[in-house]
């Protein structure tokens, strides 16, 4: 809708045109941390929110903003708020729509950050999270309450590979008249955007395909300008008056952008989260071939599913594009050009044989990321999640064989070749 | 600030400040499926520089219910009771687009009320094309998309904005998806319908302001020029932006109504 330039044409030009004094194509970093006032005048319309611009890069930054403009275009979105990372932007979206007493319902099937913001830390500030399976509709419908004030999942969940079902999911949301919250690293607006399908905001890691080469931590935000917020009683400080600019009500002066206009406002400002004016130039050179990186994450991600599926040292492969994945029917509807480019798999041989596994690789990378252009692998029940028994892993989610491959561009039969090194080395150890 | 007005929940924005009548005022006029939104930008601002601001929605558009009005003649009719409502007897007018017309129908009826008139992208004549007219009435949605298309300079089309993060294609049409679905049809009727404007501008006496778009595709500087060569006293402005210029040049267009209505206080 309302756009004129396709995707992969936006990817390299949205929020930018070449610079009128210098004639610079790229998009220049702007290092600096304030940026001089005209007269008081101009100083005071924007420090009153009377008109657009930037007044200190904590708040905002033009290398930032053509990154925002950029993913706003990507998603189809009105407004977006790049930050520091994508635990940073969801930390934004609650706190900018929840306040002490208020409820939220999340999915039981997200990244391990995520379920600790909602467990353990937000209730200290007196909001409290209700866990459901994501693709238990009624379950869902069962755990909105009149507090209830958003709901959150992933779209395809890290690292149980669950596909919500957000078609369904935001129709409920909407008859409750509270927004859906989505995370969609996993999918990037290549592979699927959430508000077609009628999600209300979108967040993203940036460190992971987006940027795409593992060298910058960001994350954003993206506001559907789809969701009614003017419920004085349910978003008060959003449609009411509020603290900030003289009892402000952002929905009446900024309507479909009144939530970005709020974060800006109060988020940025008072928590501070900015990202970088360099890393923001490093993930819009990200963006500018994030097309063709996810053709290549997809085709490799299907030649490695074969290649998995049918290897005798391995024991199961998840992955939405399998037929024996429980989400695969919806994952077909909404992710019709694949579900991302993260297979987890288990080893024969269980706790020990995946740590040999891990230990024997060469090319593929041991590291706490996903989304990189190198394929990258970690096995959780010998890092992240050793501490834990098989017996409470399991009720993670997660088992002692399991191995998490975030399938990079390397050539495949190299990947493959690597792979046999390690599964070699499970074998001689069974 | 909302009222009941003609039976209907009618919106206003102030800029966020309450009315007082000892201060000059502005009165925005939004253009065809849009709403008070799209002066976002220039409430706030001349709110909090000494004057009243009222930028009301229409019935049928943006917080206002009611069935939309069919005719410029109606919006005339329509605002000026307002306007009377609210107990604001004397006003500078801002037109957008189908505002523009609106003003100018206003400045037949009732020119003692006016203090000066601002054309923003506008003309006296706003002819609309079937094919526009017929997807607004059988498919708003698609009309809404075609709008914002045209309606922006090439900054638009690639997501640059002054507010930073903002698209203002895709703001643009989720601010026309707030009105009633049958808005826009009743609003470019409205525009291809009336035939007075001409006539109205030769006719105004006061000093008046045009702030046109070197880029406008919906009201082309041609047009726009045509209505500044018709009033006998008009300043006249050209910005590079296309037909939503209070959302693309907003720093301009507020720093030339600024200078435009401390010249009127002299």
């Amino acid at each position: 809708m309302s756009e004129k330039y396709k995707f992969d044409t936006m990817s390299l030009h949205a929020g930018h045109v070449p610079d009128k004094e210098t004639g610079s194509r790229a998009v220049p970093i702007y290092q600096t941390t304030s940026y001089v006032f005209n007269d008081t005048d101009e100083a005071a319309a924007l420090y009153n929110m009377e008109v657009g611009g930037h007044l200190y890069t904590r708040i905002s930054n033009p290398t930032v903003s053509t990154l925002e403009q950029r993913l706003s275009a990507l998603e189809g979105g009105v407004s977006s708020i790049a930050c520091s990372s994508g635990m940073a932007a969801m930390h934004l979206v609650i706190s900018a729509i929840c306040s002490q007493g208020d409820h939220i319902v999340a999915s039981n099937k997200m990244y391990g950050a995520n379920i600790n913001l909602l467990q353990h830390t937000m209730p200290r500030f007196g909001v409290e999270t209700e866990f459901v399976n994501p693709n238990n509709l009624d379950e869902i419908k069962k755990a909105i309450k009149p507090n209830t004030k958003l709901l959150f999942g992933e779209v395809i969940g890290n690292p149980g590979l669950d596909v919500m079902d957000v078609p369904s999911v935001a129709k409920i949301c909407k008859e409750n008249n509270i927004p859906l919250v989505i995370d969609a690293t996993f999918n990037t607006p290549y592979l699927m955007r959430p508000f077609e399908f009628g999600a209300n905001i979108v967040i993203h890691s940036l460190t992971k395909w987006l940027g795409g080469h593992g060298v910058a931590i960001g994350g954003v935000l993206i506001n559907g300008g789809n969701f009614d917020w003017g419920d004085k009683k349910k978003f008060p400080t959003i449609s009411g008056p509020h603290f900030a600019l003289n009892g402000i009500s952002f929905w009446e002066e900024f309507g479909p952008s009144s939530i970005t206009a709020k974060i800006r406002a109060e988020g940025m400002y008072n928590f501070g989260p900015s990202l970088s004016p360099m890393n923001a130039f490093y993930v819009l050179q990200g963006i500018e071939t994030l097309s063709l990186r996810m053709k290549k994450h997809m085709e490799n991600t299907s030649y490695m599913l074969e290649f998995l599926t049918n290897h005798e040292a391995v024991s199961w492969v998840k992955h939405p594009d399998l037929k024996s994945h429980p989400d695969h029917k919806i994952a077909k509807k909404i992710l019709p050009k694949g579900s991302g480019s993260i297979i987890v798999f288990g080893v024969k041989g269980g706790r020990e044989a995946g740590k040999a596994f891990i230990e024997s690789v060469q090319l593929s990378s041991h590291l706490a990321n996903v989304g990189d252009a190198k394929t990258l692998l970690i096995h959780p029940g010998s890092t992240t999640h050793s501490h834990l028994s098989s017996k409470a892993m399991k009720s993670a989610g997660l088992t002692d064989d399991m191995i998490r491959l975030s399938v990079g561009l390397e050539d495949i039969d190299d990947i493959k070749k690597d792979f046999e090194i390690g599964f070699k080395s499970i074998l001689k150890n069974n | 600030m909302n009222l009941n007005y003609n039976g209907n929940d009618t919106f206003i924005s102030t800029g966020g400040n309450n009315i007082e009548f000892h201060k000059p005022t502005i009165c925005f006029i939004h253009g065809a499926g849009q709403n008070h939104f799209s002066f976002t930008q220039q409430t706030r601002y001349f709110a909090n520089r000494g004057y009243n601001v009222i930028s009301p929605d229409f019935p049928g558009h943006g917080f206002s219910n009611g069935r939309s009005n069919c005719s410029i003649e109606e919006d005339a009719k329509w605002l000026l009771g307002l306007l009377e409502e609210i107990g604001v007897e004397k006003f500078v007018l801002g037109g957008h687009s189908q505002g523009c017309l609106t003003a100018l129908e206003i400045s037949k009826i009732k020119p003692q009320a006016l203090k000066g008139i601002i054309f923003i992208a506008g003309a006296s004549k706003i002819p609309v094309n079937d094919f526009l007219i017929g997807k607004a009435t059988e498919d708003p949605n698609k009309a809404y998309d075609l709008m914002v298309t045209w309606g922006h300079g090439v900054q638009g089309s690639f997501s640059i904005s002054e507010w930073p993060g903002h698209h203002h294609l895709l703001e643009g049409n989720s601010v026309m998806r707030i009105n009633d679905i049958s808005a826009l049809a009743n609003d470019l009727n409205s525009c291809n319908n009336y035939e007075g404007g001409l006539n109205a501008a030769k006719s105004i006496k006061l000093d008046c302001l045009a702030v046109l778009a070197r880029f406008d595709i919906m009201t082309p500087l041609k047009a726009g020029k045509k209505l500044v060569d018709a009033i006998k006293n008009c300043e006249s402005h050209v910005l590079n932006c296309g037909h939503f210029l209070p959302a693309e040049k907003p720093k301009e267009l507020n720093k030339i109504i600024f200078q435009y209505l401390k010249n009127l206080e002299k």
